[in-house]
């Protein structure tokens, strides 16, 4: 495949991962929940959430869908991940927070509704902001 | 009967009858090779993919493989575990198996087997679908929530009860267990308890009513003896009735 330099390569991996939750046939385990798990965690990347944890499970169920599914979808509908992050592991890098591990939300942000209601903004109410 | 034939499982040597799978083989030889969808009075499936091994180092299931003179199989490395355990985690996370809550638990193949690979945990983010009970039946109740398609119970009630009364439906992660009626509900089907649909289910999908958690932990199935020792589900059903 040809793309210009404009192009966002993690778009592209990305819309192969919905893609094959969507293709998947959902006869074995590995493709049918794998397909499922990867979109999840590629979404999650992609959500500037992930860290070098979900790229190693990325690579994980990719191996294991590899070797395990039962007809050529399913060892192939990994390839996406598993080639990017072997030949371009900077599209998930430059996306990464710089932890090893990163909940899949916002931390400070889902303490909104309880500092609306104690009315509190001070520092002691926020959580994992450097000031 | 040619018995001269042979493979190597985990260096063991068993032997195969032409035909054989490299299940069919191994369990007559009393080798236990983990497995979920497989049962063998019914065609094999290769879909739950527990049963996977490494035969001449390539990834296969071994309840469709067929044996072949020779081949070295591998069964119980910790590779081909670890790849057991996570498709077993795969299994967990996609439906909503609540073990301290279920009346299978401690006589449940998937818990059984998970057990027996050292699955400690689902690992995964759990997928919590949204699935009904069907409890129109008089005799049988459904929890789709513990439904791993194994499609065990679609084989039993097409190829011995003749009566088609499951089939799965929808694709990839939507597929789901549905029932041949005109409601969909298992109390409009033909279905009956003395179905051999009925007594095949590896989980606590397919339960009979009007009586439960009727043996007490310690003496069930899976509470004294590992799978590898103790065999299927399937296998154990009259004991289990009684």
């Amino acid at each position: 495949m040809v793309f210009n330099r404009q192009r966002d390569l993690l778009d592209m991996v990305r819309n192969f991962a919905h893609f094959f939750v969507h293709e998947s046939c959902g006869f074995c385990t590995p493709c049918r929940v794998g397909c499922s798990l990867m979109k999840d965690l590629i979404d999650k990347v992609h959500a500037g959430h992930a860290g070098q944890y979900d790229l190693d499970e990325i690579n994980n169920i990719g191996i294991l869908m590899r070797t395990t599914s039962h007809c050529g979808l399913g060892t192939t509908a990994a390839n996406p991940m598993l080639d990017t992050l072997n030949k371009l592991p900077e599209i998930y890098q430059n996306r990464l927070k710089h932890s090893s591990y990163e909940p899949a939300f916002d931390l400070d942000a889902a303490l909104q509704d309880a500092r609306d209601i104690t009315g509190r903004d001070d520092p002691g109410a926020h959580i994992g902001t450097e000031s | 009967m040619n018995t001269s034939k042979t493979f190597k499982l985990d260096g063991k040597t068993v032997p195969f009858e032409d035909g054989d799978t490299i299940m069919d083989a191994a369990l007559r030889a009393g080798e236990y090779i983990p497995h979920l969808c497989h049962n063998p009075e019914f065609t094999p499936h290769g879909s739950c993919r527990v049963c996977i091994v490494a035969a001449n180092g390539r990834q296969v299931s071994a309840c469709t493989q067929p044996a072949a003179e020779g081949i070295e199989v591998e069964n119980s490395t910790e590779q081909i575990m670890s790849q057991r355990r996570t498709l077993l985690q795969m299994l967990f996370v996609e439906g909503n198996h609540i073990c301290p809550g279920c009346e299978k638990s401690g006589a449940c193949q998937l818990q059984a087997v998970a057990y027996y690979t050292n699955m400690l945990s689902p690992h995964f983010t759990h997928f919590f679908p949204q699935r009904s009970v069907d409890a129109s039946h008089k005799d049988i109740a459904i929890d789709f929530d513990r439904c791993i398609l194994c499609e065990l119970c679609v084989r039993a009630s097409r190829d011995f009860d003749h009566k088609n009364v499951f089939a799965i439906d929808g694709r990839g992660i939507n597929s789901h267990l549905v029932i041949n009626s005109a409601s969909g509900k298992l109390g409009d089907s033909s279905f009956s308890a003395s179905d051999k649909a009925a007594h095949v289910c590896p989980v606590g999908a397919i339960l009979p009513k009007h009586k439960g958690y009727e043996k007490p932990i310690g003496e069930r199935l899976y509470d004294r003896k590992p799978i590898s020792v103790v065999g299927d589900v399937a296998a154990h059903d009259q004991d289990q009735e009684q």
